[in-house]
């Protein structure tokens, strides 16, 4: 288990920078916040990278600010910067070893993570020989993945590690790197703005802004609050349900989820059976009515209360806080999150407390963001 | 009238601004790739400043550059004096001497392409380094050396091209003294002042040539390197 606190304050550039937050032993912790509010800085720090901040950090009881001592290459963290590098003097397997030659010491008395294991996973067979030179964006970033996880560090940083990669390697490599934040132990801190990203591999996640921390807490809290959506914008405002796998339909490649007695409808085949999987709804995909439709145009009809209104006064648009009932069993409530036209409200009539049944499209559920726990 | 006759003299010139080169480039070795790589990497208020100095010897004349080191060898300056402890004999007017005026003379055709190159592999590679396990020394020898390999060729061959042609400081601080300071460059000059223009012709066709053929290799083997010099 490792412990990680960390105390900035001080101006880099035009930022102000004040950070304090300890971090979460294990999982995966989202880093998050708009360009330039000081997510990379935070993590040159850890590194040992800048030294004109007034910077505490302390690693399992180790006070790592103390640079003299702790130099960047004694480092316990594997960084993978905003733009990864590959020395392009060696082959893609020497930078494997790169890594592995300068961290054997330290591998002896630990589980060792082996370059077989790395190779196989991230898929790097065929390009073992080749140079960096003419690898593409994907492929480099699968090697510099592996050799900084050759490193064998102790706690793994990743600074917007796939902002350049098509949707497809994207989801493979989120899934990789959450069985290995479970198989190793290894906890990691991952800098992102995206939605995507966050609701498959975020466990926790710090809010920054302007150099300072906004909020903090689990994912599924956060995704629903009003601190998050700030951060990302009302187009991009969503909203993360959790639900218990009862049916996967093997023909239709669709699964049913449990909602407290609720049904979902998602596509394809996430988790086994009584796994807990978690889906993001976008609010802008979501339909509102006061009354029961008849329709089978939308797989999915849920039931709630309105518990907010929030009327934007120079957009067309509304946003609603809807709470899920429990039909079932009384586990915690769950939060939705609508946006639809000033002008739809007003014609449903809709108001605070008011009974409302949702409509969501299978289709519009984000197929990325499965995690069963 | 065989040719080593006819140029009898003028081998030891030869031989001396070969030793000239090589001996210079040695110490920029040593002291411009320290300041290209703090250059490039470390200063941030003082880069303007030495930048100047360092490429003040492409602008000013030879003749002041010349001037300001007869005047700093002198036997009264603290420098002159610890060279006649050191080795009996004045700083001017010695190889050394000239050894120090090339020094001063080629350093920005030492430091700015291998700063150039340096400053092209960037902090971000270094930093990469250093977070997988290497210091400073393991990064110098096996990051920074291998990836600008091209920037210290092209640094050891413009400076020792260079270094060879020098003409107007080496003639201040050196006297041109034959057999001890008196480089191929003086030698043409004094042929041509004494009108033996055949010897002039075969040092000065030779010097082309050598600076041909070198400039060629550099250009052939650093295609797409770009000499950031003048």
């Amino acid at each position: 288990m490792s412990n990680l606190s960390v105390f900035l304050k001080g101006k880099i550039g035009n930022l102000f920078l004040n950070f304090e937050h300890h971090f979460k032993s294990d999982g995966i912790t989202i880093l998050c916040g708009p360009n330039g509010s000081g997510k990379t800085t935070i993590i040159s720090a850890l590194g040992g990278f800048i030294n004109n901040l007034e910077t505490k950090i302390f690693f399992n009881g180790i006070a790592l600010h103390e640079i003299d001592k702790h130099p960047p290459n004694k480092s316990p963290f594997g960084i993978m910067f905003q733009n990864p590098i590959l020395f392009e003097h060696l082959s893609v397997e020497e930078n494997l070893d790169f890594a592995i030659k300068r961290n054997q010491l330290k591998t002896q008395d630990k589980s060792l993570i082996s370059k077989e294991y790395l190779i196989n996973q991230l898929e790097l067979n065929s390009l073992l020989k080749r140079s960096p030179e003419n690898l593409s964006g994907g492929e480099k970033l699968r090697v510099v993945l592996a050799r900084t996880i050759l490193k064998q560090p102790n706690y793994l940083l990743l600074d917007e590690p796939m902002s350049d990669l098509d949707i497809r390697y994207k989801s493979k490599l989120l899934v990789f790197l959450k069985d290995f934040n479970k198989k190793f132990k290894i906890p990691i801190l991952y800098i992102t703005h995206s939605i995507d990203e966050i609701s498959q591999i975020g466990d926790q996640i710090v809010l920054i802004k302007n150099g300072k921390k906004i909020d903090s807490g689990s994912v599924s809290n956060i995704l629903n609050r009003s601190s998050f959506v700030d951060l990302t914008g009302k187009f991009e405002s969503s909203s993360i349900l959790e639900g218990i796998v009862s049916r996967h339909d093997q023909n239709l490649h669709m699964t049913t989820l449990d909602l407290n007695g609720q049904k979902l409808f998602v596509p394809g085949l996430p988790g086994n059976l009584n796994d807990i999987v978690r889906v993001r709804i976008r609010s802008r995909d979501i339909l509102l009515s006061s009354s029961r439709i008849k329709t089978q145009i939308t797989e999915n009809e849920l039931q709630g209360i309105i518990s907010s209104i929030e009327i934007e006064n120079n957009t067309a648009f509304s946003e609603l806080v809807i709470v899920l009932k429990n039909l079932k069993n009384n586990r915690k409530k769950q939060k939705l999150r609508a946006r639809i036209t000033t002008y739809n409200l007003k014609n449903c009539k809709l108001l605070i407390n008011d009974n409302v049944f949702i409509y969501i499209s299978s289709v519009s559920i984000d197929r990325q963001a499965y995690q069963s726990k | 009238m065989d040719i080593y006759h006819y140029l009898s003299s003028d081998f030891t010139s030869i031989l001396i601004t070969l030793k000239l080169a090589i001996v210079t480039c040695f110490f920029l070795a040593l002291i411009g790739t320290p300041l290209a790589y703090f250059l490039a990497f470390k200063s941030k208020k003082t880069k303007p400043f030495i930048e100047t100095i360092v490429t003040l010897p492409l602008v000013l004349p030879p003749t002041v550059i010349g001037f300001y080191l007869i005047m700093f060898f002198s036997p009264e300056t603290l420098l002159g004096k610890t060279f006649i402890l050191l080795t009996g004999e004045q700083l001017i007017f010695s190889f050394y001497g000239l050894v120090l005026a090339s020094i001063i003379y080629s350093l920005p055709f030492w430091v700015q392409p291998l700063q150039a190159s340096f400053e092209k592999i960037g902090r971000d590679t270094i930093k990469t380094s250093h977070s997988l396990g290497a210091g400073p020394l393991d990064t110098f020898l096996n990051v920074i050396i291998p990836l600008c390999k091209k920037g210290f060729f092209t640094s050891f061959i413009i400076s020792f091209a260079h270094t060879l042609g020098e003409f107007g400081i080496v003639l201040m601080v050196g006297g041109g003294i034959h057999g001890k300071t008196k480089v191929i460059a003086i030698s043409i000059y004094d042929h041509v002042e004494q009108l033996s223009f055949g010897k002039a012709h075969i040092l000065a066709g030779g010097m082309l040539i050598l600076s041909f053929i070198i400039l060629l290799t550099l250009f052939y083997f650093n295609k797409r390197t770009v000499v950031r010099i003048k």
